[in-house]
């Protein structure tokens, strides 16, 4: 069934348009004094994260989008895909590189993810908003230098590369935020 | 429901108070018309919503043409509205407006006015500085976009439309209006969007005598160049009634009076402006609603 204009639209909503599956992540209703009722909406790409914005007129449609989010638990990287394990079916399904994306960066075995199905092919994966990962290198830390600011580099146990505080030592814990990929606070493990 | 906020109320009253003053330092008259009235609207796009044997009004212009027509030639209005099926950011179905005529005006001089009500409601907010108007036409702004309006067609204007006027307004909304963020008077409109405004016909293009007063990016306020001939009346009537069955839509009642009235109408000025939206920009909100009483 088509998604009607205005009434069916709402937030999270998945539809396809140009050959992509989008997520609504606003919708306003608009309406010139003198025309037709619009529905001013935008559109992320849940492939490539573009958002793309665009006005509908009251009466159009959308197409839903044959898309699913699954829960699934990551189990390990054989060298060309990321595996993950349905814990509904036990089913195990590979993740592209391409499909991986930035997530890769934060990824830690066992995590529980959201893997993005799109005509049955995995698309992208949906991090834990917060993640904690243990530095493995950076300069050591400055005792007593307690400013905030994220002032010097730290390589994570994944590999990636973030920006940390002075005072933060190699071995420590940090809690990232894995939708800016940024420092958040140290955690005492 | 989004939480009532006294602040945003005084901010409002602040500008309802300084509205009047402007009003009442101009030589208008305040009038109050019925809610409740026989015909809503002759636009096909309102939806009115039905009240008893009548409707709840749109807007008080059928009203305010009749006290005009009766030798009133300076009055405004400040009171509630409804359209049905209008909800958001920046649209209820019931919102404030300000509507005013003056008779022998034209276009310019409401204009002017326009520029000095906001002006006092923008220093009743204690907002010292000053707002720089452009005045320009729709023609010009889409052919700075690369089209030319007099020519364009339906397919030129969007894909996706069958209608010129929807075609049109898509292409608006899409392109033009995100520009208009400064403030700005728009006017020449297509004769087709004409709604109760003369169309002059002498140019390369006909077009209606109205304008559009943006503020902040938003919709503030449409104007017109009063249509005064009866028969002239009575077309758009019948045009709009037609559009109305053409979307489904059944066509909204004729109010005799106010026909009659149009007859005897002198040279008009008048024009419509959304209270509840001047209180919002000026006060830097997101939207109407910290202006207004949350109830629903």
């Amino acid at each position: 069934m088509a998604y009607q204009i205005p009434s069916d639209i709402r937030n999270g909503l998945k539809v396809e348009m140009e050959g992509y599956p989008w997520e609504i992540v606003y919708f306003q209703f608009v309406k010139p004094g003198k025309g037709t009722a619009f529905t001013r909406m935008k559109f992320k790409n849940l492939i490539n994260g573009r958002v793309n914005e665009g006005n509908y007129r009251t009466g159009e449609t959308l197409e839903p989008a044959d898309i699913e989010t699954l829960e699934m638990q990551y189990l390990y990287n054989d060298g060309e895909n990321f595996l993950f394990m349905n814990q509904e079916s036990f089913e195990q399904i590979p993740v592209s590189q391409a499909a991986m994306g930035e997530s890769k960066n934060f990824l830690v075995d066992e995590m529980m993810c959201r893997v993005i199905v799109y005509k049955g092919t995995p698309v992208s994966v949906e991090l834990p908003t917060f993640v904690e990962l243990q530095i493995t290198y950076t300069e050591p830390g400055v005792r007593g230098n307690t400013a905030q600011g994220t002032n010097k580099q730290a390589i994570l146990s994944t590999g990636a590369s973030v920006g940390v505080p002075l005072f933060i030592d190699q071995g420590e814990w940090i809690r990232i935020d894995t939708r800016t990929g940024e420092y958040v606070e140290r955690v005492k493990k | 429901m989004n939480a009532l906020s006294p602040e945003g109320l005084r901010q409002r009253a602040r500008v309802l108070a300084a509205v009047r003053a402007w009003f009442a330092d101009h030589g208008y008259l305040e009038v109050q018309t019925p809610v409740l009235v026989p015909s809503p609207a002759m636009e096909p796009h309102l939806y009115a919503l039905p009240c008893e044997d009548g409707f709840l009004r749109t807007s008080p212009e059928f009203a305010l043409k009749r006290v005009v027509s009766a030798g009133l030639p300076r009055v405004y209005e400040l009171g509630p509205c409804f359209r049905g099926r209008e909800s958001g950011l920046w649209h209820g179905r019931e919102f404030a407006m300000l509507e005013w005529y003056r008779v022998g005006a034209g276009l310019d001089d409401l204009m002017d006015e326009v520029e000095g009500i906001v002006a006092s409601a923008a220093a009743a907010l204690g907002r010292t500085e000053t707002f720089s108007w452009r005045r320009t036409q729709v023609r010009t702004l889409f052919s700075e976009a690369g089209i030319d309006l007099a020519t364009a067609t339906v397919s030129e204007l969007s894909s996706r439309d069958s209608t010129w006027d929807d075609a049109f307004f898509r292409r608006w909304l899409d392109r033009i209006e995100p520009t208009l963020t400064d403030p700005v008077f728009v006017s020449d409109w297509p004769a087709s969007q004409a709604a109760l405004a003369q169309v002059r016909t002498d140019g390369d293009w006909p077009v209606a005598q109205r304008f559009e007063a943006y503020l902040g990016g938003v919709e503030l306020a449409n104007a017109f160049l009063e249509l005064n001939q009866r028969e002239a009346q009575e077309l758009r009537i019948a045009e709009a009634a037609a559009t109305r069955t053409s979307i489904g839509e059944t066509p909204h009642p004729v109010d005799a009076a106010f026909v009659e009235a149009v007859g005897r109408l002198p040279t008009t000025a008048g024009i419509a402006l959304g209270i509840d939206r001047l209180v919002a920009v000026l006060c830097g909100w997101p939207g109407i609603e910290p202006g207004r009483i949350p109830v629903f």
